[in-house]
């Protein structure tokens, strides 16, 4: 599937138009000189270490924040979270 | 001056002095919170507990971090009425150390800005002179700690967010090498370059409030083990040899007349200890602010792509799924939250990230690279904080481009991941003090060095 998408729609923000401001600050990119242009021939990664990995467990959420997070969505109906019309096929 | 207060009428006097002030700087007061722990402290003091540094001290939040059961607004009209589900880890270190949050603090929305103008809150004032701005993004933070309301303040720096505010309101405030202070709280604007760092007015607090936040993190996998700066270490100022700075920085068009001067005497006073130092090249100004806004423009398009109203924000209902996420954003956001997500997505576009954002990652690690080289030559690089002096409240949004080249002396650091100090000395608008990653401590020596030098 080919289909260009513009920058509005990748942004989720209606009638958005790239900024000049912004593109100016592109061209400088575009027109600079790197010694190095593979980016990723680099040793400025944060990485973590594999032995340092965390564990991968559940960890359960207090009651207080359980109840903060449910506060937080948006609508609430009968003791139910609504959420926006979903998906069509 | 030797007073003695109980902690509840100093955090009262503080809350009051917040309430009232015409600065901008308050968007929730901890008034309930803040007075339920100062009289725990009151109790402890007349048990004859002992109490710790920062037992009983007022500190205000830059409105970014989590803190359980109050608001997170990032100064966003999306996120206006969103309360944290949890703390943040600097902010519980600071908690478990007994100091007292008195303040959420307004800031530019997410952090993006330069002038703390992008906020939902007013445009934040600086304290020497209410007509300008407060700088920012941690402005509200910044006038806070220069106006008294709090003994220090927490703020985030991206790309200069904690030392421009601080220069522009002649404050201390520090970004520490990055991974020193754990992000986990602190609402992601550009995670590679993201900083918690501390506002206050001395070398002093920043290092004893730097302590009490470091130390690695399994929320924060960037983070890493930090050993604590003793008092005694930075004091001692012998070690530094060389200083170097940046010549294209001082030597640009764009350098204040007066700030270009009285960098240049700072250099020539410190010369004089005995300190040799040293013109360093580095890249031009217009390439460190593209190189970081290409980056942070990127990443904030990408950390802000959960904001849609779904689970949490303000949501906007519309004809279907999609459309509700478009009209909740578009109308949700503020028009410079806006342009920087539409310039990430720009840049991450098929056919755009191979000219645009690959280039900026080979450009950042050039950068880091000439850092690397230099700290091989210089103990420390000075530089000024910004090319001029704050601009007139309203001039900033105007001119989004000038706002950007702005962070021109700051950007690069960040890029660097190098921590770096902004001193109330040398400018109007204070100094940069930088030196190699991890070595916070030297910075603070520095500053040390400078409080009796200039």
């Amino acid at each position: 599937m080919s289909k260009i998408m513009t920058v509005d729609v990748l942004s989720s923000i209606k009638g958005a138009q790239p900024s000049e401001a912004v593109n100016r600050l592109f061209d400088v990119i575009k027109n600079a000189q790197t010694t190095n242009n593979n980016s990723f021939n680099n040793n400025h990664n944060n990485c973590v270490s594999i032995n340092n990995l965390r564990n991968d467990e559940v960890i359960e959420s207090s009651t207080l924040e359980k109840q903060i997070i449910k506060e937080n969505f948006p609508k609430e109906k009968d003791g139910y979270l609504v959420v926006s019309k979903v998906i069509e096929a | 001056m030797n007073k003695k207060i109980s902690c509840v009428d100093l955090i009262q006097e503080k809350l009051s002095a917040l309430k009232e002030n015409a600065y901008n700087t308050v968007n929730t007061l901890l008034t309930e919170l803040a007075l339920e722990q100062a009289a725990k402290v009151d109790a402890k003091i007349a048990n004859n507990e002992t109490i710790g540094l920062l037992e009983g001290i007022p500190f205000g939040i830059k409105d970014v971090y989590m803190l359980q059961g109050t608001y997170a607004t990032a100064s966003s009209d999306l996120l206006k009425k969103y309360k944290s589900a949890y703390t943040a880890t600097a902010i519980q270190k600071l908690l478990d150390a007994g100091a007292i949050p008195i303040v959420k603090e307004n800031c530019d929305s997410f952090g993006h800005g330069s002038s703390s103008e992008n906020t939902i809150f007013g445009a934040v004032k600086n304290a020497i002179n209410p007509e300008l701005v407060g700088g920012g993004s941690s402005g509200g933070s910044a006038v806070n700690v220069a106006k008294n309301y709090t003994v220090f303040s927490i703020g985030g720096d991206t790309g200069g967010s904690v030392r421009q505010p601080a220069g522009y309101n002649n404050i201390y405030g520090l970004k520490p090498t990055y991974g020193r202070i754990s992000r986990f709280g602190l609402m992601a604007y550009a995670s590679s370059t993201d900083c918690v760092g501390p506002l206050a007015k001395s070398v002093e607090d920043i290092r004893i409030v730097l302590n009490t936040m470091s130390g690695e993190d399994t929320k924060d996998q960037t983070t890493y083990t930090s050993e604590s700066i003793e008092e005694t270490s930075i004091l001692d100022t012998t070690g530094i040899k060389t200083v170097g700075y940046f010549k294209n920085f001082i030597e640009s068009e764009a350098i204040d007349t007066q700030i270009k001067e009285d960098f240049l005497a700072s250099i020539e006073k410190i010369k004089a200890k005995g300190i040799k130092v040293k013109e360093l090249d580095f890249f031009k100004s217009d390439i460190l602010v593209s190189t970081y806004y290409t980056l942070a423009m990127a990443e904030t398009a990408s950390n802000l792509s959960r904001l849609d109203g779904t689970n949490y924000g303000d949501r906007i209902d519309d004809t279907n799924l999609k459309e509700s996420y478009a009209v909740t954003r578009s109308e949700k956001f503020s028009e410079e939250t806006k342009r920087r997500i539409v310039g990430g997505n720009q840049v991450l576009s098929q056919g755009f990230s191979d000219e645009i954002y690959l280039k900026g990652l080979a450009l950042r690690d050039s950068i880091s690279e000439n850092f690397e080289k230099d700290f091989e030559e210089v103990d420390i690089i000075l530089s000024p904080v910004t090319p001029s002096t704050p601009p007139k409240i309203g001039a900033s949004l105007k001119n989004p481009l000038a706002m950007y080249l702005s962070d021109a002396y700051t950007v690069g650091f960040s890029l660097g991941q190098l921590p770096t100090l902004t001193v109330p000395q040398g400018t109007e608008t204070g100094l940069q003090i930088t030196a190699a990653k991890n070595n916070d401590e030297l910075v603070l020596k520095f500053a040390n060095f400078l409080k009796d030098t200039i």
